[in-house]
């Protein structure tokens, strides 16, 4: 691009051509004030404090938005830009109230902060009365539009960053100001409550509401959300060693200034009465405090004894997907170096183990192959079994914005109306658990019509001849037969992803928690190695459900794997990792999540460590998981909170939550994300690692790790693919893995579509008709998953005094055909039976569903959905099937 | 809040006209405007049913459908009566007591300026200038111009178009 060169303040200075005068001067460390400008949305000029003055003919130019043109001699400070600037100042304070005193923006507030530079104080001019606050029900946000300045901001972040288009200006002239459609309160318009436009605002005109703790923060510290997979940053206000407020990194790469209703406002948990501060042991059934020694020797002493007594296979260890790295790197030690047992597990077992074992398979590395950016850049995206909008929010930004500003296509295969099907150029609604005919169908179409990446195909990967043969019974008949999906539509949908340049397929729980998720997760991979987007270009899109469930698995919190998916079954594997811990592992792989629950039950498992899982809420049939902790001989929880695991426990350390401690998180990327602790751990509780490393040390084991820093440079040393993460240099930002990717060509990255074993595999799958669904006896299938508001098993964002009281219950979604014909209306009482259980709750009837389909969130201790569903496995990665199961409806009200 | 019309159109009907509009657009952002004219024009209105079907077509939110038929005065988000009346408040009028014609106006229909009678027969709007200054004051219903108005010819132009 071409260089141009203009004078400002006296100086030389180039910049490309299209630069704005605003981006130049910041570059060169020159200020100019601003207040409707935001690195992340586009410049609009609308608040004319950025004027700058061209001295060739005295032009004042909104320096925002005016591009650099040769030859300009710009003075960002002369008299008149400076008598302009102050003129504004003075006529948009006009119209403000003179409420800084009471106002809880305080020192942040930008209008404040402009004041104060230009040194304009009281206002000569006549003040215009403005609008007025906003009558609001909802927990979460305030509008007093008496403080607008009308920047825009707000309406621009909702619109371009979070592309949701909540709010938009309405009316005209002085009467105009932004509102919802009709101009109705939040909670009644299609507002998410993300808080972008909160953490944007640069007066007090949009605030947080019902803070926990109030007061300003005094100090800033950035870390990461522990919610979803996003990992987005965030940077947490504190004072008093309190967690004040939650905001948006504006230059993270994943977040850019936007979170969810989750990551802005669910963090008051940390400060929930209901935290643990002390460690707990119980005597005769009752929970008595104990200090640290106590605890510890207690636990040292139970896990010891069943292994004298019954051998280290009968303990079994049950690593979090929310904990970080270290402390699950940590864990799995311990369990194999200290315990000697491979019975070790994560809790993402529960959702994506299907994705690892699939794209392990496939591609040769077991998790999504490209960065958000990556996906953003796609022309052509098929979201399949996810709903973003809700699972991983900051995807589905990055998806409404590559359809609405970068003319991306979109195809969306759900059965449920996702809020990304308005965003679709296609939607298909297969049968539930019928993908796999489907992907298989949509590669037969891109095979037939030979508009496969041949190049890609012959050069990268295997098997193709072997694979092609399997697709034989896939035409588009048959698979109209099976899914329900026109021939034309399974046509144009292989048409638009085999024809785009860069095509990013994305998928979530819909895909891997049905019995079939392995398979799905290799027909998925097939199509985009077929079409070539296999980490050269576009990508496989793998969600995760929580913050650091591709870490825990990375680390080896696996019964067949050592941290870096070494399997325990290769004697070179365990010699590594034998000299340098010393002692020698155990070498038989050992048991998965459900298969210790079930082991437990049988009295072969007789001890279990759970670190921050909750699985009597997250497991299918929690009166089982209950009964088999229950008949453990001894059970230790780590835990912030009492939830239903923690009250079967024999002894509870009482853990730190993420804001309380240092670590890294990977987030479904693959990005490494450090921590930095913002407050001290709540009362006498330890983050896990601490906890880990003392109960090493008790247990006559001690590790040679000092801090977390030291945990990160064994991972560096003995996983291969994070041994560039560097943590000393690890900053909140994450790693930029652009120049990873350029430097060490031995990175788990797809990039330049080089597969970490050199060629990805074609793998025949078949499809086979789902158990999972309306049956005899049966007829409705319901299909359990995220909902906006919580989170999880719930342990967390049920804590969280906003989100719970927004969302308090868990309804039953149901689609209108089937209210019809049952008699059933919006909030009716009724009883979900299934062959597993039954369930009282009301129902919703929703506009989303298809007839026959039923929809109910998770995370809600009080209406566990998982009651209803049984323990089948998919045979291959060991998950249960979580999405779908068979169930019938009765009305209890009496009405009926 | 903007009290939102009560009507008895039904999502269908709703539907049904817009398909029909919609079938000679491509579906383009700037094709909004006149995409709210026709609207209007088969509606007298732009009825809260037809803004989601607008927003979905152009792929834009809902809230900028509502935001740009709130800027222009041309659009209405409540039916409009059967006759529209238009009170002429330019200069000459007022000068020549437009002021006390249109209060009359409002007294013998009952509604101020901008609302609608509840039977649904008027409209009363004022307007800027309609151009006939040497009529002044002046007023039109439904296009047809009255001259020279006073305070007693407003119940005879009513009684009048009352009859047409």
């Amino acid at each position: 691009m071409e260089a141009v060169t203009i004078t400002l303040n006296g100086v030389e200075v180039s910049g490309y051509a299209g630069t704005t005068i605003l981006d130049l001067a910041r570059e060169s460390g020159v200020y100019i004030p601003t207040l409707c400008h935001d690195p992340n949305l586009a410049s609009t000029g609308a608040c004319r404090l950025c004027l700058v003055e061209d001295e060739r003919n005295g032009a004042l130019l909104a320096s925002c938005v005016a591009a650099i043109s040769p030859g300009m001699t710009i003075n960002t400070n002369s008299p008149r830009v400076v008598e302009h600037r102050k003129r504004i100042l003075e006529l948009i304070l006009a119209s403000h109230p003179d409420s800084c005193l009471v106002c809880d923006k305080g020192n942040r507030c930008q209008l404040r902060k402009l004041a104060a530079e230009m040194g304009v104080g009281l206002i000569q001019l006549q003040k215009i009365p403005q609008n007025d606050v906003i009558e609001e029900v909802n927990p979460f946000i305030e509008r007093d539009l008496s403080k607008c300045v009308m920047c825009g901001k707000c309406i621009r972040v909702d619109q371009e960053l979070v592309v949701e288009g909540a709010i938009d200006y309405i009316h005209r002239g002085t009467m105009v100001r932004a509102a919802t459609l009709n101009d109705m309160p939040l909670e009644k318009s299609e507002c998410t409550f993300c808080g972008a436009c909160v953490a944007i605002c640069p007066t007090g005109a949009i605030m947080e509401k019902e803070r926990v703790y109030t007061g300003t923060a005094t100090n800033t510290v950035t870390t990461i959300c522990p919610y979803c997979g996003c990992g987005c940053t965030i940077c947490l206000g504190t004072k008093d060693n309190q967690i004040v407020e939650a905001r948006p990194a504006v230059d993270s790469p994943v977040s850019r200034g936007a979170l969810c209703v989750r990551g802005s406002y669910g963090y008051d948990f940390i400060h929930s009465p209901e935290r643990l501060t002390q460690p707990l042991i119980k005597v005769d059934g009752e929970f008595q405090e104990a200090t640290w020694e106590e605890a510890l020797s207690r636990v040292a002493e139970g896990l010891g004894q069943i292994k004298k007594d019954h051998g280290a296979d009968a303990l079994a260890v049950f690593g979090s997907s929310k904990c970080t790295n270290e402390e699950n790197y940590v864990l799995q030690r311990f369990a194999r170096g200290v315990l000697g047992t491979n019975n070790i597990d994560n809790g993402s077992r529960l959702y994506s183990a299907a994705s690892r074992t699939g794209l392990g398979a496939s591609i040769g590395y077991a998790g999504t192959t490209g960065s958000l950016d990556a996906l953003e850049r796609s022309r052509v995206i098929m979201v399949i079994g996810a709903n973003p909008e809700i699972s991983a929010p900051a995807v589905a930004y990055a998806i409404k914005r590559a359809v609405r500003f970068k003319e991306a296509k979109l195809i969306v295969i759900d059965p449920r109306n996702t809020p990304l099907t308005q965003f679709a150029s296609l939607w298909l609604r297969p049968g539930i658990g019928t993908d796999v005919a489907l992907l298989n169908g949509l590669a037969r179409v891109i095979i037939d019509e030979k508009r496969l990446d041949v190049e890609f195909v012959t050069r990268m990967t295997d098997n193709f001849t072997g694979w092609t043969k399997s697709l034989q019974n896939y035409t588009a008949g048959y698979v109209e037969d099976v899914t329900g999906i026109a021939k034309k539509d399974v046509q144009a949908a292989a048409r638009l992803l085999a024809g785009a340049e860069e095509a990013s397929i994305v998928y979530g729980n819909g895909i891997t928690q049905h019995t079939s998720g392995t398979d799905a997760v290799v027909a998925i991979a097939n199509l985009a190695m077929l079409t070539g987007n296999a980490g050269r270009r576009g990508g496989i899109f793998a969600l995760q459900r929580e913050n650091n469930a591709h870490g825990a698995c990375d680390m080896g919190a696996l019964p067949g794997f050592l941290p870096g998916y070494q399997s325990v079954d290769e004697a070179e594997n365990r010699q590594r990792f034998e000299e340098h811990w010393g002692g020698s592992l155990p070498t038989a792989a050992g048991l998965s999540a459900l298969e210790m629950m079930k082991a437990a039950g049988l009295g072969k498992v007789k001890g279990m460590l759970i670190m921050g899982e909750n699985p009597v809420a997250s497991f299918p049939q929690p009166a089982l998981i209950r009964k088999a902790l229950s008949s453990l001989d001894f059970l230790v929880v780590t835990d912030m909170f009492p939830t239903e695991t923690v009250k079967l426990a024999s002894v509870v350390l009482s853990a730190a939550s993420f804001a309380e401690k240092e670590g890294t998180f990977t987030n479904f990327e693959g990005r490494v994300q450090r921590l930095h602790q913002a407050i001290e751990p709540v009362g006498e509780s330890l983050p896990d690692l601490e906890i880990l490393l003392r109960l090493a040390e008790v247990t006559g084991s001690k590790m040679p790790y000092d801090s977390h820093q030291d945990v990160m440079e064994e991972i560096e040393d003995m996983v291969p693919f994070y041994r560039h993460v560097a943590y000393a240099d690890t900053d909140s930002m994450g790693l930029d893995w652009g120049d990873v990717e350029g430097s060490s060509p031995g990175t788990r990255r797809l990039h330049k579509g080089l597969f970490p074993s050199g060629f990805g595999r074609f793998s025949p799958v078949e499809y086979t008709s789902p158990q999972d669904v309306a049956t005899d006896g049966y007829p409705l299938t319901l299909m359990a998953g995220s909902g906006r508001y919580h989170f999880g098993a719930g342990s967390r964002s049920s804590r969280s005094a906003r989100l719970s009281k927004f969302s308090p219950a868990a309804l039953l979604e149901i689609s209108g055909a089937d209210a019809a014909e049952l008699g059933i209306g919006d909030g009716d009482a009724i009883k979900i039976t299934s062959a597993q259980g039954e369930l009282s709750t009301t129902t919703k009837v929703s506009n989303s569903l298809p007839r026959g389909l039923l929809f109910m969130p998770i995370s809600y201790p009080d209406s566990p959905v998982y009651e209803l569903f049984g323990t089948v496995l998919d045979p291959q990665a060991k998950g249960p099937a979580l999405k779908t199961c068979a169930v019938r409806l009765e009305r209890t009200d009496g009405n009926g | 809040m903007i009290p939102l019309a009560k009507d008895n159109l039904t999502k269908a009907d709703v539907q049904d006209k817009l398909k029909g509009i919609f079938s000679h657009y491509k579906g383009n952002q700037e094709e909004l405007i006149p995409i709210l004219q026709e609207t209007q024009e088969n509606f007298r209105y732009l009825p809260a049913a037809a803004m989601r079907e607008i927003a979905d077509f152009l792929h834009m939110p809902e809230s900028t459908i509502f935001g740009v038929s709130t800027f222009y005065a041309q659009f209405k988000l409540t039916p409009l009566g059967k006759k529209i009346i238009r009170v002429c408040r330019g200069t000459a009028c007022h000068v020549r007591g437009a002021a006390k014609v249109l209060a009359e106006m409002e007294k013998q229909l009952g509604i101020k300026a901008g609302q609608t009678t509840d039977d649904m027969e008027y409209t009363l709007e004022t307007v800027a200038c309609i151009g006939a200054c040497a009529l002044a004051p002046t007023m039109t219903i439904d296009g047809e111009t009255y001259g020279k108005m006073t305070t007693k010819k407003v119940a005879e132009v009513l009684g009048d178009s009352s009859k047409a």
